[in-house]
């Protein structure tokens, strides 16, 4: 089984759409620990929770407590993804007479707790555990608290009482984002060292000062740490967590505040505040701007690639790109699923598997159990019967579906029947066959037309630019509408990966502010431009979109 | 009426586990106060429908919550002055509030020991006079006060088949027994012990018996008193308190609570507005509790006038200004 990692993506991307939809509609919540748990949410419904949303009351399910009740939008927002209630009811937050209430409650079905008292979920949590036990049953229970709510006495009773009673059906997921209502927390109330000054990112990166796991080691629980963004790293903790028998399990996720919207991002006012109705549009194109860096590990040493999946992995590459070619459908051999297998167990990174082989169909198999959690063949050896046997085959084993063009080949008509529900789509940039190329410059001009018979198509998916992508031309093709880079010999042919990935990332970044300022001008002119940058406060941000919005004359 | 006594700690822990042989959904939680408050006996005979949280009420609350939302009865218990008071909000938010559909709160009920000034030697920090005033205001909440041991057996097995959070207090030390083994208990019914129709004591508790004692006395004097055992607080029964207000006239009402926001205040909350008829209330003059060893604890309820003769006192004088 894949890690259903595009599909987690775009649940997640659309229960914060909702979280911003909701909130500005109640004009009051909490968007900021929406945020920051968002990924985490997204993973427990996609991959580890066991609900069916048209028989909240199965007896068979999973329950998740909410513990941090004050984020109900981002429960809320993932109940409807997954199928509670209809996406518009969020439309109704927080406004008399709706089942979804400013905190969660059993007024709304498929919701399991009261939340909004802070403290009392883990507790409550323990309580519906040790009822399984007693009963026989294997359900499990799935806890979601804050950091700052950790404050309470509470929590800490509760946490001796898991571990004296060995409560291993509960996982627990702390949400460490950092800020609580006033502050930072390490400023309110520490749980790892004492913050000084303002310097929040210091702290985030420096896991020599983290305590926080270890109060809970000394308290008798399976501690895993995990970076709470990335969707392999909490999906790969959660199914850790849930085979340690014997002892309650807590995953601490580190997290931003606000995350995936910069002006929200580690910022304390964004705790609880709606965000403005005029400044939405803005917002969301913000949200469908998220992007991904993926290097290609072939522009590495051939043969140590275990050393460059290890790279790829210190260097934080968001997936890894595996070229697979045969020989046939290109000139070059590369390797085939043995290796990915033998890769596999070297990180949790997704793999990407790129099949530039002839007759896909017949391998697929092979690489889904090789462990490939997105793999794109190519259009000009599929047909509509092939490529529908490779589409159902993936979508089944939980691994996304990417289909690649050629240069000279554009999306052949009997693909537009698969387009609302593929993952990705590899727009090749350079003649597939070896690393080491230029950028094919009519590529920008044939991702951009393709985005417009994709829109028409209902695509939710990601565009990958893959062959030639560099620091100079990166900007560009997130402007053409890609959302994933394949880098070669520009990213696992330089010395140091994690700074290329920083480059590459800081580069997009700058092209994506200017399309939001663009944005916000089109939307209301200088004084909406102006409000948009006003929000930008932590850090920086605020000179670098000024500067953004000066050189393009709003300002 | 005999002039047995009993212990309601013995009977409570002696109906859980006859509740607990009947009803495998029947769990039992404690607060290192287990042996104390004679639960520790279901522990030994269902060693896993018993959880010990230590001293950690607003543990025990939570986790009682939890274990009633996946299908359990829940029975919480520990000292009176530590359940409500040290942990009102996990009591309103994780047990009275949550509601989904007709099932108004979680299964749990709080049954507590220890209530009221006749705790004794353990002093004002440990006799709780705000129990009844707290636990009746969160909607969702029943609350009773049985007057013996009698009472405490059965009424353990009525909340026990009852959907929904009660609260149920007893007293320390062992009471003089007022009910009959046959006594049925209905909850929101009282139950008139003695007919009257001069005036009524209504009474909770320990109090109940020390009412019974009053209308002998006044019996002698020619003054027939009716006593109710209001045992259900919340729900109160209404009828009743109104049926006698309208036949007597008066009533006086006894409680080893604060006068203020407990039983007093309800009965008089229910007759201002059906019948309205002179009130007195006896109960802890808004003055904490302090120690008395078991044989002084009479002096420190005659100091808040809790005492039958203070009962008889106090309906002669409503009588006089009838």
């Amino acid at each position: 089984m894949g890690l259903n990692y595009y599909q987690i993506k775009k649940n997640v991307l659309q229960a914060r759409k909702l979280v911003i939809r909701g909130t500005s509609a109640a004009g009051s919540g909490h968007p900021g620990g929406s945020f920051s748990m968002a990924e985490i949410m997204g993973c427990i419904f996609s991959n580890h929770l066991r609900f069916d949303p048209k028989n909240p009351e199965w007896e068979e399910r999973d329950k998740l407590i909410l513990s941090k009740g004050h984020a109900s939008p981002g429960l809320f927002s993932n109940m409807a993804v997954a199928g509670y209630f209809d996406e518009s009811q969020l439309d109704t937050l927080r406004q008399f007479g709706s089942k979804l209430q400013g905190h969660p409650d059993l007024k709304c079905p498929g919701v399991e707790f009261c939340g909004g008292s802070l403290g009392i979920g883990l507790s409550y949590s323990i309580g519906n555990a040790l009822a399984a036990k007693i009963d026989g049953k294997d359900t499990h229970i799935f806890t979601v608290m804050g950091d700052g709510e950790s404050d309470e006495g509470q929590v800490w009773e509760a946490a001796m009482t898991a571990a004296k009673y060995n409560v291993d059906n509960l996982t627990l997921i702390l949400d460490r984002n950092f800020i609580q209502q006033d502050s930072y927390t390490e400023k309110i109330m520490p749980l790892d060292e004492s913050l000084e000054g303002d310097e929040l990112s210091e702290m985030w990166k420096d896991a020599s000062r983290w305590k926080t796991g270890d109060k809970w080691r000394s308290f008798g629980w399976n501690v895993i740490e995990v970076d709470g963004h990335r969707i392999e790293q909490v999906s790969d903790a959660l199914t850790r967590a849930r085979s340690v028998k014997g002892m309650p399990s807590i995953i601490i996720a580190r997290t931003i505040k606000g995350k995936a919207v910069e002006h929200m991002e580690d910022n304390p006012q964004w705790h609880g505040k709606a965000p403005n109705p005029q400044l939405v549009p803005v917002i969301n194109q913000e949200l469908d701007s998220q992007f991904m860096i993926a290097p290609s590990i072939i522009a590495g040493d051939m043969t140590n690639l275990e050393n460059e999946v290890k790279r790829c992995d210190d260097g934080r590459a968001d997936y890894i790109h595996l070229d697979v070619m045969d020989g046939q459908f290109v000139p070059n051999t590369t390797f085939d699923h043995t290796k990915i297998k033998e890769l596999r167990p070297l990180t949790v990174i997704p793999f990407d598997t790129h099949l530039m082989i002839n007759e896909p169909v017949k391998q697929i198999q092979n690489y889904i159990d090789a462990g490939s959690d997105i793999v794109t063949v190519h259009a000009e050896v599929c047909d509509e019967s092939s490529f529908g046997e490779i589409h159902d085959l993936l979508k089944s084993s939980k691994v996304s579906v990417g289909l690649a063009i050629n240069p000279d080949t554009s999306m052949p008509d009997w693909s537009k029947k698969f387009i609302p529900t593929l993952d990705q789509i590899i727009v090749m940039s350079v003649v597939p066959g070896k690393s080491g190329q230029k950028y094919i410059e009519s590529t920008h001009e044939k991702t951009k037309n393709l985005m417009n018979t994709l829109k028409e198509n209902n695509f939710s998916g990601y565009i990958e630019s893959d062959g030639g992508v560099t620091l100079d031309n990166i900007g560009e093709c997130f402007a053409d509408g890609a959302r994933a880079f394949v880098g070669g010999s520009a990213i696992i042919g330089q010395s140091d990966v994690r700074l290329v990935i920083r480059e590459f990332r800081n580069q997009v970044l700058r092209t994506r502010r200017k399309l939001l300022i663009q944005k916000a001008n089109e939307l209301g002119g200088t004084e909406l431009v102006n409000k948009w940058i006003d929000l930008h406060v932590v850090g920086k941000k605020k000179d670098e979109l000024t500067q953004i919005a000066t050189e393009l004359g709003f300002q | 009426m005999t002039d047995e006594f009993g212990d309601m700690r013995t009977a409570y822990g002696k109906a859980l586990i006859e509740l607990g042989e009947q009803d495998q959904n029947v769990v039992v939680l404690g607060a290192d106060t287990t042996d104390s408050l004679k639960t520790s006996g279901f522990g030994k005979q269902f060693p896993d429908r018993f959880f010990n949280v230590g001293i950690a009420e607003a543990n025990l609350v939570s986790v009682a919550a939890g274990l009633a939302y996946s299908g359990k009865t829940s029975f919480a218990s520990t000292y009176a002055i530590f359940l409500p008071g040290r942990c009102v909000d996990q009591i309103r938010n994780s047990i009275a509030y949550p509601s989904r559909g007709e099932k108004k709160g979680l299964n749990v009920k709080l049954v507590t020991s220890h209530g009221g000034l006749s705790v004794g030697a353990d002093g004002g920090s440990h006799q709780t006079i705000e129990d009844i005033a707290i636990m009746r205001v969160i909607p969702n909440m029943k609350v009773l006060i049985p007057a013996d041991a009698v009472a405490v057996s059965k009424l353990t097995k009525t909340i026990a088949q009852s959907y929904g959070p009660f609260y149920m207090r007893m007293a320390r030390s062992k009471v003089p027994t007022v009910h009959s083994e046959s006594q049925e208990f209905e909850i929101g019914k009282g139950i008139t012990l003695r007919d009257g129709s001069d005036c009524t004591i209504a009474a909770t508790g320990i109090t109940v018996k020390m009412a019974l004692d009053a209308a002998e006395k006044l019996q002698q004097d020619g003054i027939s008193c009716r006593v109710i055992d209001c045992f259900t607080i919340k729900p109160i029964d209404k009828e009743i308190l109104e049926k006698a207000a309208r036949e007597t006239g008066g009533i006086v009402t006894c409680e080893e609570h604060n006068i203020m926001g407990g039983f007093g205040s309800a009965v008089s909350e229910v007759v201002s507005e059906s019948y309205p008829v002179p009130i007195r209330r006896i109960g802890a003059q808004d003055m904490f509790g302090e120690s008395a060893r078991d044989s002084e604890i009479p002096q420190l309820l005659e100091k808040h006038g809790i005492t039958s003769i203070n009962i008889e006192k106090t309906v002669k004088d409503i009588r006089s200004k009838l």
